[in-house]
């Protein structure tokens, strides 16, 4: 029972920590009561609270100094010291996670005093790192979306919720593909981590978006900036840590169920996680989860896009056996999805592909269905994982991760077969397997004189196929890496710091077909890189309120297959990698340079905030940018790519800021900007996303303790993305179609969370695009042929669910 | 002890965990043609004077698939007011041997259909074969000729071939773009 109403919230550790210190305390407790003079009978009360959120904390501990009094806070944050003799006193409060703050009370009477806890970031960051979650960098820039933001995204793909976050954009692929992008940076520079596992899925192309549910995760967090060091080298842009809630650890079953409906494509999700823990056995707990998600036709101001639809269906399940000192978990999630791709970008000849690229709307609309023609794609992904951890006595704490994942992906052409047997056999055109193991050994040794720190070891075997009458597109590959990293933290008062190094060594073999002058062969080739990576970084809590903070990071990243040896048709896109490209060497690997300073605002009743300046600077930058003309085939022309390596700088500022107008009303507003530059041809680099700012204003209607309705919210929501006029130099010979013009969006959004007996229902309805505007964004990859999405309802219910019974008293 | 014993045999397995994991020997994978995988490398439309003479051959030629090398197309050269008779010719010559596409097109000709366009130039093309329905396929085809092109023009002739699966109606309508080749053509 103490458990279920002090810890969850905080994760398994925390509440531990928390009944660990209750039983010292008990003692301290009773003696400080059988002591008190019997002549002194002045109560001293009051509640504390967090100063953020201003919700009571529970299970605080108030201790009188002079008298070594000492109690804890009840459920409602109440707290009562009796039995006080008149005088001065200094009464400490302290809650994990919080900074502990001394008052000085003078007492002549009964009185009153409420307490307001700071939350203590760096504290808080710890209390991660003890847990089962892989924790950020705390020396940089990082959002994490919680269950209540996420709850706002829920029905939506990863990459589309990751948006949310400031400084984070998304190449777009229609309606249902959503590729994360960090500071401008993404693919192959931004590394994925589904609960703690490197996403190893295969994000050769474009329109591939991460294998992932996000039902998922109960948090996100997005980490900005290289994190190389602990992540390996390709996190050059960032981290995306995908996380589930740990596993439950109070006794009873719960479940979770979320729905879903849109209107503008007739998307409905259902998402429901099971879980339990076992009285009999408080070691073992398990979850079961799974997902459907189905969307139509999606509609543009005026049309439907056709063969727009997509279709998903995922499950996970986790086992977990936890002791104090050692715990496992067994996790496996399965991932599936057919997305339509649209017929629009398969066009005829070169004259037919600039009408297409210059038309208003496709010129082949539709009606509204579900059905998913050819050309789409069909994708699974598995993950199986094992983790386990065993405190070694003194001196640490060792854990171990294993996985492997399996991503098939099967690309269907929008052209039958001609031949009917052939076309019978319904065999996709591209049908690629790419199997990954991972491994990590972790230590973190005990704190030390400040210090904290942990060695790691990591390896990852993979290897890339094609079934047998595929077409190659990705050559066959097996890439071994072993990698090596040391991350050590000292704190020391209002300073933290933090520095690590890593060490990398890749061996990729490629067997690539070839067909020189028509004849079949077979190119084998091999290449090994050590790369290795470094991270400085420091936190500086200049006050209560103001956080500092500043990391660096440099990088190589040695390049991936698919910047090296794309070759071929997909989804009527030809793409080219960099080696493949006439004239071209081998690329060579990437170094980054990584600079960010991030200050934040914390904790104030009114003003609240962060800003973010970074630069990085990429010598051998690999991007990808359009063919002109296009690669003519005997169909026609092909909307055509090639890998491009040259030298890069981008810099770019993040700010969000919110403001408590009055009591219930918060305006919040975010920008964020990002300027690449091309530093070999002095130009700007393609494919940046363009500035954008958004506004909101919100307003949480006073509810009554005892109502139907709590936390109601209305919000409205304004967002403005500019036209990207930093391109490169004649930019109408460099792409098919110059840069959108840019747009406003108006939304609104209203939730409440209903008591429905003694079922709390979370209710919202979102609209987007209210307005039904017609724009395009810059990285969409169907701006040349089609609109955005025009306007959309959302509707959106949680209703947790707790089968336990309610315990007597233990 | 017996703990102490338990932990220790933990231990070792966590640490033994990452060697464990499955390294099995995947790298004698080769890959082999795509033969499932069909092309159309070569395009060639043979016109024979009706009146007798040498043949005039068009065409698109890719042998190394899409990109690579560009496609070599070669264009025509016509006698004016002269009657052709032309005849197509579809290769796949990623396989060995070659496949022969036109013959595949022949016996599925309830399914396809050939366009000819011809812009810039005095040239028509009628379709002369059938299929079990009695639509027009387009393999077989006569090709008429008027006055010459203007001094130094050159027109276009545009072939393309539509794949019309239990949808051929006899229009270039149903179904999708198999072929699309365009080739330089002047009449002089």
């Amino acid at each position: 029972m103490f458990f279920c109403a002090l810890g969850l919230s905080r994760g398994g550790w925390a509440s531990l920590a928390l009944a660990v210190g209750l039983l010292c305390a008990l003692p301290r407790l009773l003696w400080a009561q059988a002591s008190a003079p019997a002549n002194c009978a002045l109560l001293l009360s009051g509640r504390v609270l967090d100063h953020e959120s201003r919700t009571a904390l529970a299970g605080a501990t108030v201790v009188v100094l002079e008298t070594r009094q000492a109690t804890q806070t009840e459920p409602d944050g109440h707290y009562h010291l009796d039995n006080l003799c008149p005088g001065t006193y200094h009464v400490q409060v302290s809650f994990v996670g919080f900074a502990p703050e001394t008052d000085e009370v003078r007492l002549t009477a009964a009185a009153y005093r409420d307490f307001r806890l700071h939350p203590d970031a760096v504290a808080l960051k710890g209390a991660v790192v003890s847990g089962q979650r892989v924790a950020a960098p705390v020396t940089q820039a990082a959002t994490t979306l919680t269950e209540k933001d996420l709850q706002q995204t829920r029905g939506q793909t990863l990459g589309e919720a990751l948006q949310k976050v400031n400084g984070v954009t998304a190449l777009q692929t229609g309606p249902g593909i959503f590729k994360p992008m960090i500071h401008g940076l993404h693919s192959n520079r931004v590394t994925i981590l589904n609960n703690g596992v490197r996403q190893e899925g295969q994000q050769w192309g474009q329109e591939h978006g991460p294998e992932i549910d996000p039902f998922l995760a109960s948090q996100l967090t997005v980490v900005k900036g290289a994190a190389s060091v602990r992540y390996g080298s390709d996190a050059v842009g960032g981290v995306v840590l995908v996380q589930p809630r740990p596993l439950r650890d109070s006794a009873g079953t719960g479940a979770e169920l979320n729905l879903v409906g849109m209107s503008n494509n007739g998307l409905g999700a259902a998402s429901g996680t099971v879980e339990g823990n076992l009285r009999r056995l408080p070691a073992l707990s398990w979850r079961a989860q799974g997902t459907v998600r189905k969307a139509g036709t999606m509609r543009a101001p005026g049309y439907y896009l056709k063969n727009s639809g997509f279709e998903e269906g995922n499950f996970s399940g986790a086992v977990g056996w936890r002791k104090p000192t050692y715990g496992a978990e067994v996790f496996y999630s399965q991932f599936n999805t057919r997305i339509g791709i649209l017929p629009a970008a398969h066009v005829g000849n070169q004259q037919d592909f600039l009408l297409a690229v210059s038309r208003d709307r496709p010129l082949e609309t539709t009606g509204f269905t579900y059905d998913i023609e050819r050309a789409y794609q069909q994708v699974r992904h598995e993950v199986l994982k094992f983790t386990g951890f065993v405190k070694t006595g003194n001196a640490g704490r060792l854990s171990t991760t294993v996985a492997q994942q399996v991503d098939a992906r099967d690309e269907y052409d929008k052209y039958r077969p001609r031949n009917d047997n052939r076309a019978a056999l319904d065999r996709p055109a591209l049908s690629y397997t790419n199997r990954t193991s991972t491994a990590e050994l972790l230590w973190e040794h005990r704190p030390w004189r400040g210090f904290t720190g942990s060695v790691g070891l990591a390896g990852t075997y993979q290897f890339n196929r094609y079934a047998d009458g595929s077409r190659q597109f990705i050559p066959f590959y097996t890439n071994y890496v072993g990698g090596l990293f040391w991350l050590e933290q000292w704190q020391q008062g209002r300073w933290l710091l933090e520095g690590g190094l890593r060490l990398d060594r890749r061996d990729l073999q490629v067997k690539r077909a070839t067909r020189e002058g028509g004849v079949f062969g077979v190119e084998e080739s091999r290449f090994q890189y050590t790369t290795p990576a470094a991270s400085l970084g420091a936190v500086y809590d200049a006050s209560t309120h103001l956080t500092l903070r500043l990391a660096s990071g440099l990088t190589r990243r040695a390049p991936a297959p698919n910047e090296r040896f794309s070759d071929g048709v997909h989804n009527a896109q030809y793409e080219l990698g960099y080696d493949l490209v006439p004239g071209n060497s081998p690329a060579v690997p990437e170094t980054a340079l990584n600079l960010g300073l991030t200050a934040t605002l914390h904790d104030n009743p009114r003003l609240n905030g962060e800003m973010t300046v970074y630069q990085t600077r990429i010598q051998g930058f690999l991007y990808q940018s359009p063919i002109l003309p296009p690669v003519v085939n005997i169909r026609g022309v092909l909307a055509s790519w090639q890998f491009q390596q040259t030298d890069a700088t981008l810099r770019g500022l993040d700010v969000s800021g919110s403001y408590q107008l009055a009591p219930r009303w918060l305006l919040a507003g975010k920008a964020a900007v990002v300027r690449g530059r091309d530093t070999r041809q002095d130009e700007w680099l393609i494919f940046m996303p363009a500035d954008r700012a958004e506004l909101s204003l919100r307003y949480e209607p006073a509810s009554r303790a005892s109502g139907h309705l709590q936390n109601s919210y209305v919000q409205v929501l304004g967002t403005g993305v500019a036209r990207q006029t930093r391109v490169p130099r004649n930019y109408a010979e460099r792409d098919y179609r110059l840069p959108p013009a840019g747009y406003g969006l108006l939304g609104l959004e209203a939730g409440t969370t209903l008591h429905w007996g003694r079922l709390p229902l979370e209710l919202s309805v979102a609209g987007s695009n209210l307005l039904n505007q017609r724009y395009r964004d810059y990285l969409n990859r169907y701006r040349y042929f089609a609109d955005e999405m025009g306007r959309n309802l959302t509707l959106r219910l949680r209703v947790p669910l707790e089968f336990s019974r309610p315990k007597s008293t233990p | 002890m017996k703990n102490l014993l338990f932990r220790s045999a933990f231990l070792a397995a966590l640490a033994a965990a990452p060697m464990l994991s499955s390294c099995s020997d995947d790298n004698n994978d080769t890959p082999t043609p795509d033969d499932d995988n069909e092309q159309i490398t070569t395009l060639r439309y043979e016109l024979t004077p009706t009146t007798g003479g040498a043949t005039l051959t068009a065409q698109y030629r890719d042998v190394d698939g899409d990109g690579g090398a560009a496609p070599v197309i070669s264009g025509l050269t016509l006698a004016p007011n002269t009657t052709y008779t032309g005849k197509l010719v579809l290769l796949d010559e990623t396989k060995n041997p070659a496949e022969d596409i036109s013959a595949e097109v022949k016996e599925e000709a309830d399914e396809h259909l050939f366009l000819f366009e011809a812009v810039g130039t005095n040239v028509t093309v009628t379709r002369t074969d059938r299929d079990k329905n009695n639509l027009e396929v387009g393999l077989d085809t006569r090709l008429q000729t008027a006055a010459a092109n203007a001094t130094g023009t050159t027109g276009t002739l545009k072939i393309t071939l539509r794949h019309q699966p239990g949808t051929k109606n006899g229009t270039a309508t149903p179904g999708d773009t198999d072929v699309e080749v365009t080739f330089p053509t002047a009449v002089r």
